[in-house]
């Protein structure tokens, strides 16, 4: 019966497929879809039922359809592998994923390309389940690339609009987020290589099916290896292949330094934000190093370096947030610093936290995105939060909603994100023995519920300020899901709950993983935390909705600017990387580009090599030239010229 | 000895669909291009079944047809074909009809002459992957050069001239290379063994059988000889110019560029020489081939992002695939090698596409200047889709055709000696380059806003459907079931990995 777990990612194919090819029509796309998620999410309930049955010291089902590369010793399965840790990925990605779809009908009703929409959904969630069933590597990567893929696709869905945010252009945004995941899929297929080179395979775990080894137990083949750089030193080979999947990491999961592509990614239509760059997709970095959690657990590993660049992500991401004004915006650095709170989880060795953030979150932050595309719809496409004000009495259902999921992400006591983030923060104090990282992240806890009362006060308090816009709240289809992610994201924190661990325990035979043991002091520390972050909520919402309310204007600067300067707009640019980045690579790439293209290839190479070899031709054949130029007859003179050498060698020898 | 002369019948096919084609009176078209369809379609069936009775267990030689040629110089016509050339001969025999069918209504003048020289030139090259006698092989390495030349020269653009001139140099200073060297290994072979022959396979069994050694110096300098000559044609940079060139101006249907494409002879002559005869001094040379391979894929990936001609951005992603072919055939090992081959195809397969798209959209704008277009998704959205599949495919996307041979390739090369990791991570650079130059083109074309006299642009025809879904279909097949391509190279490829390894252990 193992063989249940390819229906997983069987019906969204399917559906990407008719969708593709047969179904034209909008509503029946959507429902098409919509359905061929939810079998999904039931096979994953079904597996997870089978799974239950297995001994816990094997607890995992597989199934190899075939083998998928097979050269000498170089094999790799088209498997599929279905554990807990798996379990628990599949479900976020079905159950979110469908809710999504659902909400997605009526959010995309009257769009001019809903059937192609629909199919590209169900594609990403067909590439996402083989991200996270995969049972090797390399059919890991064909998930990691899809889901690029499919990133790009729907990010691009307004390809023929010029912009959908000011200055954004849907079509740059979708390559931009494809090249730059490029990036860091280019360093994952070095760690490919690294990993088949030095273990002989790229499965997890031992595929008895084609009788592949795995090489996630045989970590310590390359625990004394390095790598010799000659002058510069030495690297263990275990730092160079984590730090290789350190980089694709940043590249998913939009960390430091490639997180560049999230805040634009949000050309896309809403519901795409909300599934793949809130809640799924830029996850799959997390996922990544939970599976490899093995390696990363190796003394030589670049765990550290997964810990820092988490740490400094979630701080910078959660800066930038302050200062959007565009209300996606906000939620996608918002996402970018949560993403570095997994991350710096990951990389403390944390996997449990990481994992419970990473699915509580994924409540909250599809909640605030799917509130986010309500009151954007509600309001005719509008997603400048200087335009709003005002909207908690006309679209009251939404702002609730939104409430919710803000006091959530903002790690306010009781809701999902308190206990997630919480477990992160307590670990860094105590477990990791890193004050510094704690501290960081307690400051980021505190500025992501200042953005959050920000963003509240903005959208929802204060007058209406744009007279043009005429709120209406959203239908059943959109309301729902909305309903439904918000009954997930309050009690969310009892999937972990101190004291229950029942994700801890759950995941146990795939990460061993020690329950955590509560103390006092987490009690204090998780006390001090959300009692910093209900003030600069309060502040945050205070400054917003009343104090700073009058000077919100549409089409100028956020008041706050008078007061920060600089460091405002620093904020408001996301730290300029964007900036940077033009200039230190693309404009370089493009002039170098241009030099070789004509000064290399034009004049150098055809210039000098080929036309000074043309010139000594035609010196050569000067007599005949004279005669004839036609370079057929040239041609034929040279074929002669080999012919009688042939016939003079044989004749002469 | 096989009783059938199927190989033969590949070959001879389509040149006799020439002669067929110039038989038939000047104004009867539709009868000329149906002559040439069936003479390639019938290629093409032969070639099918000759993959379905190739033996797979088997690693030498196979369907061996041999007649005495001029019997006192050891000069024979035997014809053949391995796992590697296998793949080849079934690329060319698939490719040809889509070339003609492709230059139907693009060729404005002397149609005709057009479709007989197409067909000579798919005799030509079937011939060059079937040669087992190295006289055999040279004499249809330059017969391909006629057909070639004539194409661009009668149906070119306007710098068809400097073209054709740029071609008949590379082309000319190639075999000047590659010909003393086959003269030259037949002599030492001669010397050696006593036996006066240009057949590779006794060649390469008098090599593994120790009958005939070949001294280190006299080695690389034959090895030396052969590559100057495949390098050229292969293109490696800086020899890839020619190339460009050609691509630019030839017409726009794409059918001579598919034709071009095909042209894989130099490719494949480093394997079935460089590679397989002298595996002492490939590993030798592997080093400094690997530079250039890097140099190759990284260069060539890098000017491509700023062409706006189409062919000749395709054509430098052809030249930075070929880099990949390189590289993975120097590594030396079984996925080195297959991977290798299986790129060649593939490269083929999906560039080839990507020239006809480009004909198509020549066909609606006249223009071939990806500035002159824009949000062609739009516009036509089947074409826009197919056109995707394509790129996505050339791009390497995983489960699609380019993936599966490029990450073999990279893999053989990371972990073998010659090249080592280093290398291979800057080849690695070139993946995430190709999705920077080709999705540029896409973006460019297909993507933005539709300019208004572009919004009313016709969507694919059924001719231009058939063409494209044909070619998706294939893209995506071999990107799930890389086996198909694996499987029968599968014995041929270890065999010559083994020679090499055989080599580096008595060292």
């Amino acid at each position: 019966m193992d063989w249940i777990i390819w229906l997983i990612p069987a019906f969204p194919l399917l559906g990407f497929v008719l969708n593709a090819l047969v179904v034209r029509q909008e509503r029946q796309a959507g429902i098409l879809a919509s359905a061929m998620v939810g079998l999904s999410f039931a096979t994953t309930i079904a597996a997870m039922a089978t799974l239950e049955g297995t001994p816990a010291e094997a607890r995992r089902l597989t199934w190899t359809l075939w083998e998928w590369i097979s050269i000498d010793d170089f094999r790799v399965a088209f498997g599929l592998l279905f554990d807990p840790l798996t379990a628990v990925m599949a479900l976020l990605v079905t159950g979110v994923g469908g809710l999504i779809h659902v909400y997605a009908i009526g959010y995309m009703h009257g769009d001019a390309r809903p059937v192609r929409f629909f199919a590209y959904m169900n594609l990403f969630v067909f590439a996402m389940l083989m991200l996270v069933m995969a049972d090797n590597l390399l059919l890991l990567f064909l998930g990691w690339e899809g889901v690029g893929l499919c990133s790009f696709l729907l990010i691009g869905h307004y390809f023929d609009r010029r912009t959908v945010q000011p200055g954004i252009n849907p079509s740059d945004a979708a390559v931009k987020a494809f090249v730059v995941n490029r990036i860091g899929d280019a360093a994952l297929l070095a760690a490919l290589f690294a990993i088949f080179t030095n273990f002989g395979t790229l499965s997890f775990y031992p595929n008895p099916q084609l009788g592949l080894t795995g090489y996630l137990d045989q970590a310590i083949i390359v625990a004394g290896q390095s790598i010799d750089f000659g002058a510069f030193g030495q690297l263990p080979l275990m730092t160079a292949i984590t730090l290789l999947m350190l980089v694709a990491v940043a590249g998913k999961s939009a960390q430091l330094p490639l997180y560049t592509w999230l805040p634009d990614a949000m050309a896309g239509p809403t519901p795409v934000s909300a599934l793949i760059h809130a809640a799924t997709m830029v996850t799959s970095g997390v996922y990544l190093i939970v599976r490899n959690a093995a390696l990363f657990d190796q003394p030589a590993s670049a765990a550290p370096w997964v810990l820092v660049i988490g740490v400094v992500t979630a701080f910078i991401g959660a800066t930038a947030a302050v200062a959007q004004l565009d209300i996606k915006r906000v939620l996608a650095y918002s996402t970018i610093s949560q993403l570095g709170f997994m991350v710096a989880a990951v990389g403390m060795g944390a996997y449990v936290a990481g994992m419970f953030h990473l699915l509580t979150h994924g409540l909250f932050k599809a909640l605030l995105f799917l509130a986010a595309g309500s009151v954007i719809h509600g309001i005719g496409d509008q997603q400048d939060m200087r335009r709003m004000g005002g909207l908690r009495t006309t679209l009251p259902t939404t702002f609730r909603l939104y409430a919710i999921g803000a006091l959530a992400l903002g790690g306010i006591f009781p809701l999902a994100g308190f206990w997630s983030k919480d477990e992160i923060i307590a670990h860094a104090w105590f477990d990791a023995r890193s004050p510094l990282a704690a501290i960081v992240l307690v400051l980021t806890s505190a500025i992501t519920a200042f953005y959050m009362g920000r963003q509240t006060g903005m959208v929802f308090y204060g007058r209406p300020r744009d007279p043009a816009l005429h709120p209406h709240e959203s239908g059943p289809l959109m309301r729902w899901p909305m309903i439904i992610l918000a009954a997930g994201a309050i009690p969310g924190g009892l999937i972990n709950f101190p004291g229950l661990h029942w994700l801890n325990s759950y995941l146990r035979p795939v990460l061993q993983e020690p329950e955590v043991i509560y103390t006092l002091g987490m009690g204090v520390l998780a006390t001090i935390t959300t009692l910093l972050s209900a003030g600069t909520a309060y502040l945050g919402w205070k400054t917003y909705a009343h104090d700073l309310e009058l000077r919100i204007r549409v089409g100028k600067d956020d008041p706050a600017l008078r007061y920060l300067g600089d460091l405002w707009r620093g904020m408001e640019i996301g730290w300029g990387l964007d900036w940077l980045y033009q200039r230190a690579f693309v404009r370089p790439y493009r002039a170098a580009a241009d030099f070789f293209s004509d000064a290399f290839d034009r004049q150098g190479i055809d210039g000098v090599l080929v036309g000074g070899a043309a010139r000594s031709m035609n010196w050569l054949a000067g007599g005949l030239r004279a005669a004839q130029t036609g370079y057929v007859r040239t041609y034929a003179l040279a074929f002669l010229l080999g012919v009688i050498m042939l016939v003079a060698y044989f004749t002469l020898r | 000895m096989n009783a059938f002369p199927i190989l033969s019948l590949i070959v001879w096919l389509p040149a006799l669909g020439a002669l067929g084609v110039l038989a038939l009176p000047r104004a009867n078209l539709q009868a000329q291009r149906a002559v040439a369809m069936g003479a390639a379609l019938l290629a093409l069936a032969a070639a099918i079944l000759l993959v379905v009775l190739f033996d797979r267990n088997q690693a030498g030689f196979q369907f061996v047809e041999s007649f005495a040629w001029v019997p006192s110089w050891g000069i024979s016509y035997t014809v053949s074909v391995d796992g590697i050339s296998l793949w080849l001969v079934a690329l060319t025999a698939f490719l040809t009809p889509i070339a003609l069918a492709a230059s139907h209504g693009a060729i404005e003048r002397q149609e005709r002459a057009f479709l007989a020289l197409v067909l000579m030139l798919a005799s030509g090259m079937t011939g060059v992957f079937v040669a087992q006698d190295m006289l055999l092989f040279y004499v249809f390495f330059e017969f391909t050069l006629v057909p070639t030349a004539l194409l661009i020269g009668i149906w070119g653009g306007a710098g068809r001239r400097q073209a054709a001139i740029k071609f008949f140099v590379y082309t000319f200073a190639g075999s000047v290379f590659l010909l003393p060297g086959i003269i030259g290994l037949h002599l030492l072979h001669r010397q050696a063994t006593g036996v006066a022959t240009f057949d590779i396979a006794t060649i390469l069994a008098s090599l593994q059988l120790g009958a005939f050694q070949l001294d280190p110096a006299a080695e690389r300098l034959l090895f030396g000889l052969f590559f100057i000559g495949f390098a050229v044609k292969a293109p490696i940079w800086p020899f890839h110019t020619w190339m460009t060139t050609a691509h630019a101006e030839a017409p726009s249907s794409g059918a001579i560029d598919i034709a071009g494409l095909i042209l894989k002879i130099g490719a494949y002559g480093l394997i079935r020489f460089n590679v397989q005869l002298f595996p002492a001094a490939a590993a030798w040379a592997a080093p400094a081939i690997g530079v250039l391979a890097v140099i190759s894929i990284v260069y060539a990936a890098w000017v491509a992002y700023q062409q706006t001609d189409m062919k000749r951005l395709l054509a430098y992603a052809s030249v930075s695939h070929l880099g990949f072919i390189v590289l993975g055939m120097f590594a030396l090992n079984a996925q080195g090698i297959a991977g290798a081959v299986a790129h060649m195809v593939n490269s083929a397969l999906t560039t080839g596409a990507l020239f006809l798209v480009v004909g198509m959209l020549a066909a609606r704008r006249d223009s071939r200047d990806l500035r002159a277009f824009g949000g062609m998704w739009k516009a036509t959205p089947v074409l826009g889709s197919l056109t995707l599949i394509l790129v996505l495919g050339a791009i390497g996307l995983p489960g699609l055709n380019g993936f599966a041979s490029e990450f073999a390739l990279l893999q053989g090369a990371w972990r073998s000696p010659g090249i080592g990791w280093r290398y291979t991570l800057l080849a690695v650079l070139g993946v995430a380059l190709a999705a920077v130059y080709l999705l540029h083109m896409y973006r460019a074309t297909f993507m933005g806003e539709v300019p208004p006299d572009l919004a009313q642009t016709p969507d694919v025809r059924p001719r231009e459907l058939v063409l494209l879904t044909t070619m998706a279909t294939v893209v995506v097949v071999l990107g799930l079931y890389p086996a198909l391509l694996f499987g029968p190279m599968q014995q041929s490829v270890t065999q010559i990995a083994q020679g090499t390894l055989q080599y580096l252990a008595s060292r």
